[in-house]
């Protein structure tokens, strides 16, 4: 079973989070999701994901943090 | 990391720089007016030069700066663009830096040509701008409370602007206008319908992601910028009749005053729990500018329940010392030294290819640097707010406001020139890289 790759960017200083996320899509194998948690939508990351061929789908859990799920379409 | 993905296109880095450096060159004029005009500056706030030294801050250094970050803050919040930005922005801020030049021109020389010409030239980019602004704030699908405080505060930018030509058009062609009433209300938009709530819809997204503090609660964020903007209105509203405030008028001041109060309390009470006890410039910025904001929210609330403090001439410089120097200009500089920074490292990792590294964001402008220009600044704050009981202070106050303001420049020159250099570096290597293949 494929381990559960999450990058929680909730305590880090931008542009760490997005830093973070680029290096590890670089190694994400094609099926396989990568989960960000922030306490806000980065909608720039979502502008480069679209470029370039990731899809993901984001949802708010009740304490403000916002969980994105990104994996090659 | 690895910059091997595309980024969307952009509009080039110079479109907000342009805006960005711009601004503080009119906090100079403001600094030069200060040492020019003396205690005479703090008389009133109906003279020839008080008019100028509030359009050099307000206009001149705030508009400008806000502008700019506004631009930068769509695709971030919004995830949207505005429609031609290089057209837009070019038209905007040649429109508007001539503008102010002519509108201060205007107050300074009491000249009416030159307020018939700075009316067309504010109102068509301003408008112009607003309205684009505007648009692409209705379009996008992104929702939460930074979107309706921005869309909120672009309207109150609008309501100011229409005002603000009516102002001067009355001046340039001498219309028989209730000028005192429509000032009021013109000033209250500038500063609280746009100005405020920009800031509070900036900071719910900035203060959690930068300063690493909790989020905003959820009461403040979707109660704050809808509130206000209906205080605004109703209190416009009472304006209407054109009579001596009533009780009525003084309960939504009082009331929309007390509300900025609670916005500032809240994002300090955020600052003092965040997660990493870091004391960096930006956030120095914020805590000047909420207690700052606190101060002359409080002040507000005082004059209006003790209608004699209006015949004290001092009270209109405090307010505008405070809103204007002690809560905008900081928010403004903290911004830029986290917007430059990013925007920088944005535009970098355009040019780079998996495998080079780009220069971070601490490396843009040298944190010290940053540093000195926030202690040039609150001494500029607390020389001219000094200069309400020793007029005499406003000379070193004027000075400590053009030391800031050239400070300031001169770091956003570092971010440019940093920026120009990383860019000729990174491209000099992946040259050479290509060079032995080719």
């Amino acid at each position: 079973m494929a381990e559960e790759r999450v990058i929680d960017g909730r305590g880090l200083m931008p542009p760490e989070p997005m830093e973070l996320t680029l290096t590890a899509l670089d190694t994400l194998p094609d099926g396989e999701e990568l989960t960000l948690l922030l306490y806000c939508e980065p909608h720039p990351l979502y502008g480069i994901l679209r470029q370039n061929g990731y899809t993901h789908r984001s949802q708010t859990r009740p304490d403000g943090t916002v969980e994105i799920h990104i994996r090659k379409v | 990391m690895q910059p091997g993905l595309s980024f969307e296109q952009a509009p080039p880095i110079s479109v907000p720089f342009r805006f960005f450096l711009t601004a503080p060159l009119f906090g100079m004029a403001a600094g030069l007016l200060l040492l020019w005009q003396g205690p005479a500056a703090l008389a009133s706030r109906w003279t020839s030069a008080a008019l100028a030294l509030t359009h050099l801050l307000a206009v001149g250094f705030m508009l400008q700066a806000m502008c700019g970050a506004l631009l930068q803050m769509l695709p971030v919040a919004a995830g949207a663009n505005i429609w031609q930005p290089r057209r837009v922005t070019q038209f905007t801020h040649a429109g508007l830096t001539v503008g102010t030049l002519l509108l201060v021109a205007g107050f300074l020389f009491e000249t009416a040509w030159f307020f018939r010409i700075a009316v067309p030239f504010m109102t068509v980019s301003l408008g112009a701008f607003a309205l684009i602004v505007l648009i692409a704030l209705f379009r996008t699908p992104a929702q939460g409370p930074t979107i309706i405080a921005l869309r909120i505060a672009v309207f109150g930018l609008i309501v100011t602007i229409t005002l603000g030509a009516t102002l001067a058009s009355s001046f340039g062609w001498q219309l028989a206008l209730p000028l005192t009433e429509i000032t009021h209300v013109h000033a209250a938009w500038g500063l609280g319908g746009w100005s405020l709530l920009l800031v509070a819809g900036v900071a719910y997204l900035v203060v959690p992601m930068f300063q690493l503090t909790p989020p905003y609660p959820a009461w403040l964020t979707r109660s704050f910028s809808v509130t206000l903007f209906f205080l605004l209105a109703a209190w416009s509203i009472t304006w209407l009749p054109l009579q001596r405030p009533d009780g009525f008028q003084v309960a939504l001041a009082c009331a929309a005053a007390l509300l900025a109060v609670v916005f500032a309390a809240v994002t300090l009470r955020l600052q003092a729990q965040r997660r990493r006890k870091v004391i960096e410039p930006t956030l120095l910025f914020w805590r000047v500018a909420m207690a700052s904001l606190v101060v002359a929210a409080s002040a507000v609330i005082v004059q209006q329940l003790n209608p004699g403090t209006e015949d004290y001439a001092g009270t209109p410089f405090l307010l505008g010392v405070l809103l204007m120097v002690g809560v905008f200009m900081p928010v403004i500089s903290g911004m830029l030294y986290k917007i430059m920074p990013f925007l920088n490292w944005m535009h970098l990792q355009k040019i780079g290819r998996p495998g080079l590294v780009v220069p971070n964001m601490r490396q843009m402008i040298p944190e010290p640097r940053m540093m000195m220009q926030f202690r040039l600044h609150l001494a500029a704050l607390a020389l001219l707010l000094g200069a309400v009981p020793l007029p005499w202070l406003v000379y070193p106050g004027g000075v400590a406001l053009i030391a800031s303001c050239i400070w300031l420049e001169w770091n956003l020159v570092v971010a440019t020139r940093n920026f120009a250099r990383f860019s000729r570096e990174l491209e000099e290597r992946l040259a050479q890289e290509q060079a032995p293949s080719s």
